[in-house]
Protein backbone atom coordinates (compact mmCIF):
# COMPACT_ATOMS: atom_id res chain seq x y z
CA UNK A 1 0.00 0.00 0.00
CA UNK A 2 2.80 2.41 0.92
CA UNK A 3 4.46 1.37 -2.25
CA UNK A 4 1.34 2.16 -4.24
CA UNK A 5 0.94 5.59 -2.67
CA UNK A 6 4.53 6.47 -3.36
CA UNK A 7 4.08 5.36 -6.91
CA UNK A 8 0.98 7.53 -7.08
CA UNK A 9 3.03 10.64 -6.31
CA UNK A 10 5.72 9.95 -8.86
CA UNK A 11 3.17 8.87 -11.48
CA UNK A 12 1.18 12.07 -10.87
CA UNK A 13 4.33 14.13 -11.35
CA UNK A 14 5.17 12.35 -14.60
CA UNK A 15 1.55 12.63 -15.68
CA UNK A 16 1.65 16.36 -15.03
CA UNK A 17 4.61 16.73 -17.41
CA UNK A 18 2.69 14.81 -20.09
CA UNK A 19 -0.36 16.94 -19.35
CA UNK A 20 1.60 20.16 -19.89
CA UNK A 21 2.88 18.87 -23.22
CA UNK A 22 -0.65 17.88 -24.20
CA UNK A 23 -1.80 21.37 -23.23
CA UNK A 24 0.93 22.86 -25.42
CA UNK A 25 -0.37 20.84 -28.37
CA UNK A 26 -3.93 21.78 -27.51
CA UNK A 27 -3.52 25.57 -27.36
CA UNK A 28 -2.05 25.47 -30.86
CA UNK A 29 -4.32 22.89 -32.46
CA UNK A 30 -7.58 24.43 -31.23
CA UNK A 31 -7.44 27.75 -33.06
CA UNK A 32 -5.22 26.75 -35.99
CA UNK A 33 -5.97 23.08 -36.63
CA UNK A 34 -2.21 22.53 -36.80
CA UNK A 35 -0.49 19.78 -34.85
CA UNK A 36 3.01 20.90 -33.98
CA UNK A 37 5.34 18.06 -32.99
CA UNK A 38 8.09 20.54 -32.13
CA UNK A 39 6.67 20.74 -28.58
CA UNK A 40 9.13 18.01 -27.57
CA UNK A 41 12.06 20.08 -28.86
CA UNK A 42 10.67 23.18 -27.19
CA UNK A 43 10.64 21.24 -23.91
CA UNK A 44 14.25 20.25 -24.59
CA UNK A 45 15.19 23.88 -25.27
CA UNK A 46 13.43 24.85 -22.04
CA UNK A 47 15.52 22.36 -20.07
CA UNK A 48 18.73 23.69 -21.64
CA UNK A 49 17.52 27.22 -20.96
CA UNK A 50 17.14 26.40 -17.26
CA UNK A 51 20.65 24.95 -17.25
CA UNK A 52 22.04 28.10 -18.88
CA UNK A 53 20.09 30.68 -16.90
CA UNK A 54 20.22 29.12 -13.46
CA UNK A 55 23.31 26.85 -13.41
CA UNK A 56 25.62 28.77 -15.75
CA UNK A 57 24.61 32.41 -15.30
CA UNK A 58 23.47 31.74 -11.70
CA UNK A 59 20.28 33.75 -11.85
CA UNK A 60 17.89 33.02 -8.98
CA UNK A 61 15.54 30.19 -10.01
CA UNK A 62 12.33 32.26 -10.47
CA UNK A 63 14.17 34.96 -12.43
CA UNK A 64 15.96 32.41 -14.59
CA UNK A 65 12.73 30.56 -15.34
CA UNK A 66 10.92 33.78 -16.16
CA UNK A 67 13.72 34.72 -18.57
CA UNK A 68 13.61 31.31 -20.26
CA UNK A 69 9.82 31.42 -20.63
CA UNK A 70 9.94 34.97 -22.01
CA UNK A 71 12.48 33.85 -24.62
CA UNK A 72 10.30 30.86 -25.50
CA UNK A 73 7.32 33.17 -26.00
CA UNK A 74 9.34 34.94 -28.68
CA UNK A 75 10.53 31.61 -30.14
CA UNK A 76 6.95 30.36 -30.45
CA UNK A 77 5.78 33.63 -31.97
CA UNK A 78 8.64 33.60 -34.48
CA UNK A 79 8.00 29.95 -35.35
CA UNK A 80 4.45 30.79 -36.35
CA UNK A 81 5.63 33.76 -38.40
CA UNK A 82 8.31 31.77 -40.20
CA UNK A 83 6.92 28.26 -40.62
CA UNK A 84 3.15 28.69 -40.57
CA UNK A 85 1.88 32.08 -41.66
CA UNK A 86 3.49 32.31 -45.12
CA UNK A 87 2.04 28.91 -46.01
CA UNK A 88 -1.43 29.67 -44.65
CA UNK A 89 -1.43 33.00 -46.47
CA UNK A 90 -0.49 31.29 -49.72
CA UNK A 91 -3.55 29.06 -49.29
CA UNK A 92 -1.55 25.84 -48.78
CA UNK A 93 -3.34 22.82 -47.28
CA UNK A 94 -2.91 22.28 -43.51
CA UNK A 95 -0.39 19.53 -44.08
CA UNK A 96 2.13 22.07 -45.42
CA UNK A 97 2.71 23.97 -42.15
CA UNK A 98 2.70 20.68 -40.24
CA UNK A 99 5.58 19.46 -42.41
CA UNK A 100 7.35 22.81 -42.17
CA UNK A 101 7.12 22.52 -38.38
CA UNK A 102 8.68 19.06 -38.53
CA UNK A 103 11.52 20.79 -40.32
CA UNK A 104 11.71 23.39 -37.56
CA UNK A 105 11.88 20.53 -35.06
CA UNK A 106 15.09 19.29 -36.69
CA UNK A 107 16.47 22.84 -36.72
CA UNK A 108 15.85 23.18 -32.97
CA UNK A 109 17.37 19.81 -32.16
CA UNK A 110 20.46 20.19 -34.33
CA UNK A 111 21.13 23.74 -33.14
CA UNK A 112 21.22 22.46 -29.57
CA UNK A 113 23.35 19.48 -30.59
CA UNK A 114 25.83 21.84 -32.28
CA UNK A 115 25.96 24.18 -29.31
CA UNK A 116 26.10 21.64 -26.50
CA UNK A 117 27.24 18.37 -28.01
CA UNK A 118 25.86 14.98 -27.05
CA UNK A 119 26.51 15.15 -23.29
CA UNK A 120 23.72 15.54 -20.75
CA UNK A 121 23.66 18.72 -18.66
CA UNK A 122 22.30 19.00 -15.13
CA UNK A 123 19.15 21.06 -14.74
CA UNK A 124 18.76 22.73 -11.35
CA UNK A 125 16.23 21.63 -8.74
CA UNK A 126 14.30 24.68 -7.56
CA UNK A 127 13.80 23.31 -4.04
CA UNK A 128 16.95 21.23 -3.73
CA UNK A 129 16.91 17.48 -3.52
CA UNK A 130 14.91 15.90 -0.77
CA UNK A 131 11.95 13.82 0.27
CA UNK A 132 8.65 15.17 1.44
CA UNK A 133 6.00 13.19 3.32
CA UNK A 134 2.45 14.50 3.38
CA UNK A 135 0.56 12.01 5.49
CA UNK A 136 0.61 8.74 3.58
CA UNK A 137 1.86 10.43 0.39
CA UNK A 138 5.59 10.63 -0.06
CA UNK A 139 7.81 11.74 -2.90
CA UNK A 140 10.67 13.96 -3.94
CA UNK A 141 10.44 17.73 -3.59
CA UNK A 142 10.57 17.92 -7.35
CA UNK A 143 7.52 15.66 -7.73
CA UNK A 144 5.46 17.93 -5.53
CA UNK A 145 6.85 21.01 -7.26
CA UNK A 146 5.86 19.61 -10.66
CA UNK A 147 2.35 18.77 -9.46
CA UNK A 148 1.83 22.19 -7.89
CA UNK A 149 3.16 24.12 -10.89
CA UNK A 150 1.12 22.07 -13.33
CA UNK A 151 -2.10 22.51 -11.39
CA UNK A 152 -1.47 26.26 -11.25
CA UNK A 153 -0.82 26.35 -15.00
CA UNK A 154 -4.02 24.46 -15.75
CA UNK A 155 -5.97 26.73 -13.41
CA UNK A 156 -4.63 29.74 -15.30
CA UNK A 157 -5.40 28.16 -18.67
CA UNK A 158 -8.92 27.35 -17.53
CA UNK A 159 -9.48 30.89 -16.28
CA UNK A 160 -8.13 32.26 -19.55
CA UNK A 161 -10.49 30.20 -21.71
CA UNK A 162 -13.58 30.49 -19.49
CA UNK A 163 -13.34 33.96 -18.06
CA UNK A 164 -11.47 36.30 -20.40
CA UNK A 165 -12.49 37.86 -23.69
CA UNK A 166 -9.16 36.85 -25.25
CA UNK A 167 -9.88 33.26 -24.24
CA UNK A 168 -13.34 33.47 -25.78
CA UNK A 169 -11.74 34.74 -28.98
CA UNK A 170 -9.50 31.65 -29.01
CA UNK A 171 -12.59 29.49 -28.57
CA UNK A 172 -14.44 31.37 -31.31
CA UNK A 173 -11.61 30.82 -33.79
CA UNK A 174 -11.54 27.14 -32.81
CA UNK A 175 -15.30 26.77 -33.31
CA UNK A 176 -15.73 28.63 -36.60
CA UNK A 177 -12.84 30.47 -38.24
CA UNK A 178 -14.96 32.33 -40.74
CA UNK A 179 -17.49 33.53 -38.17
CA UNK A 180 -14.61 34.60 -35.93
CA UNK A 181 -13.15 36.68 -38.76
CA UNK A 182 -16.57 38.21 -39.44
CA UNK A 183 -16.99 39.48 -35.87
CA UNK A 184 -13.59 41.12 -36.20
CA UNK A 185 -11.19 38.74 -34.49
CA UNK A 186 -7.69 38.99 -35.96
CA UNK A 187 -7.00 35.33 -36.67
CA UNK A 188 -3.35 35.81 -37.52
CA UNK A 189 -2.80 37.34 -34.10
CA UNK A 190 -4.64 34.48 -32.37
CA UNK A 191 -2.51 31.97 -34.29
CA UNK A 192 0.76 33.71 -33.36
CA UNK A 193 -0.29 33.97 -29.71
CA UNK A 194 -1.31 30.32 -29.60
CA UNK A 195 2.15 29.29 -30.82
CA UNK A 196 3.81 31.61 -28.31
CA UNK A 197 1.72 30.11 -25.49
CA UNK A 198 2.42 26.59 -26.75
CA UNK A 199 6.17 27.24 -26.65
CA UNK A 200 5.99 28.65 -23.12
CA UNK A 201 3.97 25.71 -21.81
CA UNK A 202 6.20 23.14 -23.53
CA UNK A 203 9.34 24.81 -22.17
CA UNK A 204 7.81 24.80 -18.70
CA UNK A 205 7.29 21.04 -19.01
CA UNK A 206 10.92 20.67 -20.09
CA UNK A 207 12.43 22.60 -17.25
CA UNK A 208 10.19 20.80 -14.75
CA UNK A 209 11.17 17.33 -15.94
CA UNK A 210 14.77 18.41 -16.61
CA UNK A 211 16.22 17.82 -13.13
CA UNK A 212 15.04 14.19 -13.21
CA UNK A 213 16.35 13.31 -16.66
CA UNK A 214 19.06 15.96 -17.34
CA UNK A 215 19.04 18.16 -20.41
CA UNK A 216 19.99 16.22 -23.49
CA UNK A 217 19.51 17.08 -27.14
CA UNK A 218 17.49 13.91 -27.76
CA UNK A 219 15.13 14.28 -24.80
CA UNK A 220 12.40 15.87 -26.92
CA UNK A 221 11.25 12.90 -28.99
CA UNK A 222 9.80 10.74 -26.18
CA UNK A 223 8.22 13.84 -24.62
CA UNK A 224 6.56 14.73 -27.94
CA UNK A 225 5.15 11.21 -28.25
CA UNK A 226 3.92 11.01 -24.68
CA UNK A 227 2.35 14.46 -24.80
CA UNK A 228 0.64 13.57 -28.07
CA UNK A 229 -0.68 10.32 -26.57
CA UNK A 230 -1.99 12.21 -23.55
CA UNK A 231 -3.73 14.61 -25.92
CA UNK A 232 -5.34 11.77 -27.87
CA UNK A 233 -6.51 10.10 -24.65
CA UNK A 234 -7.98 13.26 -23.19
CA UNK A 235 -9.33 14.78 -26.41
CA UNK A 236 -8.53 18.13 -27.98
CA UNK A 237 -11.86 19.67 -27.08
CA UNK A 238 -11.15 20.80 -23.55
CA UNK A 239 -8.30 21.89 -21.34
CA UNK A 240 -9.21 19.41 -18.59
CA UNK A 241 -8.84 16.62 -21.12
CA UNK A 242 -5.09 17.25 -21.40
CA UNK A 243 -4.66 16.90 -17.64
CA UNK A 244 -6.77 13.77 -17.47
CA UNK A 245 -4.97 12.23 -20.45
CA UNK A 246 -1.53 12.95 -19.01
CA UNK A 247 -2.36 11.43 -15.62
CA UNK A 248 -4.02 8.34 -17.11
CA UNK A 249 -1.05 7.72 -19.37
CA UNK A 250 1.53 8.06 -16.58
CA UNK A 251 -0.42 5.79 -14.22
CA UNK A 252 -0.86 3.17 -16.94
CA UNK A 253 2.86 3.30 -17.67
CA UNK A 254 4.05 3.10 -14.09
CA UNK A 255 1.51 0.55 -12.88
CA UNK A 256 2.43 -1.83 -15.71
CA UNK A 257 6.14 -1.28 -15.11
CA UNK A 258 5.69 -1.99 -11.40
CA UNK A 259 3.10 -4.74 -11.21
CA UNK A 260 2.57 -6.37 -14.60
CA UNK A 261 4.58 -9.53 -15.18
CA UNK A 262 6.23 -8.10 -18.29
CA UNK A 263 9.92 -7.92 -19.13
CA UNK A 264 11.14 -4.42 -18.21
CA UNK A 265 11.52 -3.07 -21.75
CA UNK A 266 7.92 -3.82 -22.66
CA UNK A 267 6.46 -1.21 -20.32
CA UNK A 268 7.76 1.42 -22.73
CA UNK A 269 5.24 0.15 -25.25
CA UNK A 270 2.34 1.22 -23.04
CA UNK A 271 1.95 4.75 -24.41
CA UNK A 272 2.05 3.52 -27.99
CA UNK A 273 -0.45 0.75 -27.22
CA UNK A 274 -2.76 3.30 -25.59
CA UNK A 275 -2.29 5.67 -28.51
CA UNK A 276 -3.34 2.99 -31.00
CA UNK A 277 -6.22 1.86 -28.82
CA UNK A 278 -7.66 5.36 -28.51
CA UNK A 279 -7.19 6.21 -32.17
CA UNK A 280 -9.09 3.04 -33.06
CA UNK A 281 -11.82 3.08 -30.44
CA UNK A 282 -12.34 6.64 -29.33
CA UNK A 283 -10.51 9.10 -31.60
CA UNK A 284 -12.28 12.07 -30.01
CA UNK A 285 -10.69 11.36 -26.63
CA UNK A 286 -12.38 10.96 -23.28
CA UNK A 287 -13.70 14.48 -22.87
CA UNK A 288 -15.72 15.66 -25.82
CA UNK A 289 -16.09 19.32 -26.62
CA UNK A 290 -19.06 20.86 -24.87
CA UNK A 291 -22.07 21.26 -27.12
CA UNK A 292 -19.94 20.35 -30.12
CA UNK A 293 -21.69 19.49 -33.32
CA UNK A 294 -20.93 16.08 -34.71
CA UNK B 1 -21.83 55.17 -48.47
CA UNK B 2 -20.71 51.91 -50.10
CA UNK B 3 -19.54 51.86 -53.68
CA UNK B 4 -18.21 48.83 -55.53
CA UNK B 5 -16.27 49.52 -58.72
CA UNK B 6 -15.25 46.65 -60.95
CA UNK B 7 -15.09 44.16 -58.13
CA UNK B 8 -13.97 40.63 -58.95
CA UNK B 9 -13.52 37.90 -56.36
CA UNK B 10 -13.08 34.17 -56.11
CA UNK B 11 -11.62 31.30 -54.15
CA UNK B 12 -8.92 30.61 -56.70
CA UNK B 13 -7.47 32.36 -59.72
CA UNK B 14 -10.80 32.01 -61.59
CA UNK B 15 -13.19 34.69 -60.30
CA UNK B 16 -16.72 33.80 -59.17
CA UNK B 17 -17.95 37.37 -59.45
CA UNK B 18 -16.62 39.70 -62.11
CA UNK B 19 -16.65 43.43 -62.67
CA UNK B 20 -19.42 44.20 -60.21
CA UNK B 21 -20.50 47.84 -59.83
CA UNK B 22 -22.91 48.50 -57.00
CA UNK B 23 -23.78 51.40 -54.72
CA UNK B 24 -25.66 51.74 -51.46
CA UNK B 25 -26.56 55.20 -50.12
CA UNK B 26 -26.74 56.10 -46.46
CA UNK B 27 -30.01 55.05 -44.78
CA UNK B 28 -31.05 53.02 -47.79
CA UNK B 29 -32.13 49.38 -47.93
CA UNK B 30 -30.88 47.62 -51.03
CA UNK B 31 -31.56 44.03 -52.08
CA UNK B 32 -29.08 41.85 -53.90
CA UNK B 33 -31.04 39.19 -55.75
CA UNK B 34 -29.96 36.22 -57.74
CA UNK B 35 -30.36 32.48 -58.16
CA UNK B 36 -28.32 29.87 -56.35
CA UNK B 37 -24.65 29.98 -57.23
CA UNK B 38 -24.76 33.44 -58.78
CA UNK B 39 -21.97 34.63 -56.49
CA UNK B 40 -23.99 36.64 -53.96
CA UNK B 41 -22.20 35.18 -50.93
CA UNK B 42 -18.85 35.53 -52.68
CA UNK B 43 -19.57 39.23 -53.11
CA UNK B 44 -20.37 39.49 -49.38
CA UNK B 45 -17.04 37.78 -48.63
CA UNK B 46 -15.27 40.30 -50.84
CA UNK B 47 -16.85 43.25 -49.02
CA UNK B 48 -15.97 41.80 -45.60
CA UNK B 49 -12.45 40.76 -46.60
CA UNK B 50 -12.98 37.08 -45.91
CA UNK B 51 -11.94 35.76 -49.29
CA UNK B 52 -8.44 35.18 -50.65
CA UNK B 53 -8.74 36.76 -54.07
CA UNK B 54 -10.43 40.09 -54.59
CA UNK B 55 -9.73 43.01 -56.86
CA UNK B 56 -11.39 46.28 -57.84
CA UNK B 57 -12.39 49.09 -55.49
CA UNK B 58 -14.74 48.70 -52.52
CA UNK B 59 -15.11 52.20 -51.17
CA UNK B 60 -16.84 52.66 -47.83
CA UNK B 61 -16.97 56.23 -46.49
CA UNK B 62 -13.74 57.05 -48.30
CA UNK B 63 -11.76 53.95 -47.30
CA UNK B 64 -10.95 51.23 -49.80
CA UNK B 65 -12.03 48.05 -48.00
CA UNK B 66 -10.30 45.90 -50.62
CA UNK B 67 -6.99 46.88 -49.01
CA UNK B 68 -8.02 46.05 -45.44
CA UNK B 69 -8.06 42.76 -43.50
CA UNK B 70 -11.42 41.56 -42.17
CA UNK B 71 -11.00 42.78 -38.59
CA UNK B 72 -10.26 46.32 -39.77
CA UNK B 73 -13.37 46.26 -41.97
CA UNK B 74 -15.52 45.38 -38.94
CA UNK B 75 -13.88 48.24 -37.04
CA UNK B 76 -14.79 50.63 -39.91
CA UNK B 77 -18.48 49.83 -39.38
CA UNK B 78 -19.42 47.04 -41.77
CA UNK B 79 -20.88 43.84 -40.32
CA UNK B 80 -22.15 40.73 -42.09
CA UNK B 81 -24.79 38.30 -40.87
CA UNK B 82 -23.44 35.27 -42.70
CA UNK B 83 -25.40 32.69 -44.63
CA UNK B 84 -26.28 29.74 -42.40
CA UNK B 85 -26.09 31.97 -39.28
CA UNK B 86 -22.79 30.51 -38.01
CA UNK B 87 -23.35 31.26 -34.33
CA UNK B 88 -20.74 29.92 -31.89
CA UNK B 89 -22.84 26.92 -30.89
CA UNK B 90 -21.08 25.80 -27.68
CA UNK B 91 -20.92 29.33 -26.25
CA UNK B 92 -23.69 31.10 -24.38
CA UNK B 93 -25.88 33.67 -26.15
CA UNK B 94 -24.28 36.41 -24.10
CA UNK B 95 -20.76 35.26 -25.05
CA UNK B 96 -21.76 35.22 -28.72
CA UNK B 97 -22.92 38.81 -28.41
CA UNK B 98 -19.82 39.82 -26.47
CA UNK B 99 -17.65 38.41 -29.25
CA UNK B 100 -19.61 40.49 -31.73
CA UNK B 101 -18.24 43.54 -29.91
CA UNK B 102 -14.51 42.72 -30.02
CA UNK B 103 -13.96 45.69 -32.35
CA UNK B 104 -16.33 48.02 -30.49
CA UNK B 105 -14.67 51.17 -29.19
CA UNK B 106 -15.71 53.21 -26.18
CA UNK B 107 -15.16 50.87 -23.24
CA UNK B 108 -17.69 49.49 -20.78
CA UNK B 109 -20.28 52.21 -21.34
CA UNK B 110 -20.41 51.62 -25.10
CA UNK B 111 -20.62 47.88 -24.51
CA UNK B 112 -23.52 48.19 -22.06
CA UNK B 113 -25.29 50.51 -24.50
CA UNK B 114 -24.84 47.94 -27.30
CA UNK B 115 -26.21 45.08 -25.18
CA UNK B 116 -29.22 47.23 -24.26
CA UNK B 117 -29.75 48.12 -27.94
CA UNK B 118 -29.62 44.50 -29.10
CA UNK B 119 -31.84 43.22 -26.29
CA UNK B 120 -34.37 45.98 -27.07
CA UNK B 121 -34.62 44.98 -30.72
CA UNK B 122 -34.31 41.23 -30.10
CA UNK B 123 -35.87 40.66 -26.67
CA UNK B 124 -35.88 36.90 -27.19
CA UNK B 125 -32.09 36.96 -26.85
CA UNK B 126 -32.31 38.57 -23.42
CA UNK B 127 -34.51 35.70 -22.24
CA UNK B 128 -32.00 33.15 -23.53
CA UNK B 129 -28.90 35.02 -22.39
CA UNK B 130 -27.23 32.12 -20.55
CA UNK B 131 -28.29 29.35 -22.93
CA UNK B 132 -25.78 27.76 -25.32
CA UNK B 133 -26.36 29.15 -28.81
CA UNK B 134 -26.55 25.64 -30.25
CA UNK B 135 -29.69 24.89 -28.22
CA UNK B 136 -31.68 27.76 -29.77
CA UNK B 137 -34.27 27.27 -32.50
CA UNK B 138 -33.36 28.20 -36.06
CA UNK B 139 -35.19 31.51 -35.85
CA UNK B 140 -33.56 32.39 -32.56
CA UNK B 141 -30.15 31.53 -33.97
CA UNK B 142 -30.84 33.89 -36.86
CA UNK B 143 -31.77 36.61 -34.38
CA UNK B 144 -28.56 35.88 -32.49
CA UNK B 145 -26.53 36.15 -35.69
CA UNK B 146 -28.16 39.53 -36.35
CA UNK B 147 -27.63 40.61 -32.74
CA UNK B 148 -24.00 39.56 -32.87
CA UNK B 149 -23.44 41.64 -35.99
CA UNK B 150 -25.18 44.63 -34.38
CA UNK B 151 -22.86 44.45 -31.37
CA UNK B 152 -20.05 46.00 -33.41
CA UNK B 153 -22.22 49.12 -33.88
CA UNK B 154 -22.17 48.84 -37.68
CA UNK B 155 -23.27 51.66 -39.96
CA UNK B 156 -23.79 49.21 -42.80
CA UNK B 157 -25.36 45.83 -42.06
CA UNK B 158 -25.05 43.08 -44.67
CA UNK B 159 -27.42 40.14 -44.40
CA UNK B 160 -26.87 36.97 -46.42
CA UNK B 161 -30.15 35.10 -46.91
CA UNK B 162 -31.43 35.84 -43.40
CA UNK B 163 -34.80 34.16 -44.03
CA UNK B 164 -33.52 30.88 -45.38
CA UNK B 165 -35.21 27.81 -43.89
CA UNK B 166 -37.37 29.72 -41.43
CA UNK B 167 -41.10 29.38 -40.77
CA UNK B 168 -43.30 32.17 -42.19
CA UNK B 169 -44.11 33.56 -38.74
CA UNK B 170 -40.42 33.83 -37.89
CA UNK B 171 -39.70 35.40 -41.28
CA UNK B 172 -42.32 38.03 -40.53
CA UNK B 173 -40.85 38.68 -37.10
CA UNK B 174 -37.30 39.10 -38.41
CA UNK B 175 -38.53 41.29 -41.23
CA UNK B 176 -40.26 43.56 -38.71
CA UNK B 177 -37.04 43.73 -36.70
CA UNK B 178 -35.08 44.72 -39.80
CA UNK B 179 -37.65 47.34 -40.65
CA UNK B 180 -37.35 48.86 -37.18
CA UNK B 181 -33.57 48.80 -37.48
CA UNK B 182 -33.78 50.64 -40.76
CA UNK B 183 -35.91 53.29 -39.08
CA UNK B 184 -32.99 53.95 -36.72
CA UNK B 185 -31.01 55.01 -39.78
CA UNK B 186 -29.06 51.79 -40.26
CA UNK B 187 -28.12 51.08 -43.87
CA UNK B 188 -28.96 47.58 -45.09
CA UNK B 189 -27.82 45.41 -47.96
CA UNK B 190 -29.83 42.18 -48.02
CA UNK B 191 -29.02 39.15 -50.13
CA UNK B 192 -32.05 37.14 -51.21
CA UNK B 193 -33.19 34.64 -53.78
CA UNK B 194 -36.85 35.60 -53.74
CA UNK B 195 -37.98 39.18 -54.01
CA UNK B 196 -41.40 38.72 -52.40
CA UNK B 197 -39.93 37.35 -49.20
CA UNK B 198 -37.00 39.66 -49.55
CA UNK B 199 -37.98 43.08 -48.85
CA UNK B 200 -41.04 45.03 -49.47
CA UNK B 201 -39.15 47.88 -47.88
CA UNK B 202 -36.06 47.68 -50.09
CA UNK B 203 -35.89 50.65 -52.38
CA UNK B 204 -33.64 49.25 -55.08
CA UNK B 205 -32.42 45.86 -56.13
CA UNK B 206 -29.49 44.47 -58.06
CA UNK B 207 -29.82 41.13 -59.78
CA UNK B 208 -26.66 39.05 -59.93
CA UNK B 209 -26.50 36.34 -62.57
CA UNK B 210 -23.44 34.16 -63.12
CA UNK B 211 -21.20 36.53 -61.23
CA UNK B 212 -22.26 39.71 -63.05
CA UNK B 213 -24.86 42.36 -62.35
CA UNK B 214 -27.53 41.65 -64.95
CA UNK B 215 -30.14 44.14 -63.83
CA UNK B 216 -30.45 47.12 -61.53
CA UNK B 217 -33.77 48.81 -60.89
CA UNK B 218 -36.21 50.00 -58.24
CA UNK B 219 -37.89 47.14 -56.41
CA UNK B 220 -41.27 48.37 -57.55
CA UNK B 221 -40.42 48.00 -61.18
CA UNK B 222 -38.74 44.64 -60.66
CA UNK B 223 -41.82 43.41 -58.81
CA UNK B 224 -44.02 44.44 -61.74
CA UNK B 225 -42.09 42.23 -64.07
CA UNK B 226 -43.02 38.63 -64.47
CA UNK B 227 -42.13 36.27 -61.69
CA UNK B 228 -38.51 36.31 -60.71
CA UNK B 229 -37.67 32.72 -61.58
CA UNK B 230 -38.54 33.46 -65.20
CA UNK B 231 -36.63 36.69 -64.99
CA UNK B 232 -33.52 34.88 -63.72
CA UNK B 233 -33.95 32.38 -66.50
CA UNK B 234 -34.31 35.04 -69.17
CA UNK B 235 -31.37 37.04 -67.86
CA UNK B 236 -29.19 33.95 -67.63
CA UNK B 237 -30.04 33.09 -71.23
CA UNK B 238 -29.24 36.63 -72.32
CA UNK B 239 -25.82 36.43 -70.68
CA UNK B 240 -24.93 32.94 -71.80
Amino acid sequence: MRDLLELAVSASATGCVYALLALAYLVMIRPTGIINFAVGEWAMVGAFGAFLAVTKVELPYPVGVAAVLACMFVVGWATERIAVRPLVRAGAPLLAPILALLGMLVVFRESVALAFGPDPYPVPYPLGFGRLELGPLAGSYQSFFIIGTTLATFALAWLFFERTLAGKCFAAVAIDRRAAALVGIDRTRVAALSFAAGAVIAALAGLLVGPNVSAHYLMGVPLAIQGFTALVIGGVGRVEGALLGGLLLAFAEQLTARYAPLPPGYAQGVPLALLMLFLLVRPTGLLAERGARA
Amino acid sequence: MLRLEGVSAGYGPAPVVQGVDLAVERGECVALLGPNGAGKSTLMSAITGTIEHRSGRIVFDGDDLALLPSHRIVARGVALVPEGRRVFAPLAVEDNLRLGAVRLRGGAAALAERFAFVYRFLPRLAERRTQAAGTLSGGEQQMLAIGRALMSAPRLLLLDEPFLGLAPLVVAEIRRTLERLRETGLTLLVVEQKLDIALPFASRAYVLIKGRIALHDSTERIAQREDLTNLYFALAAAHA
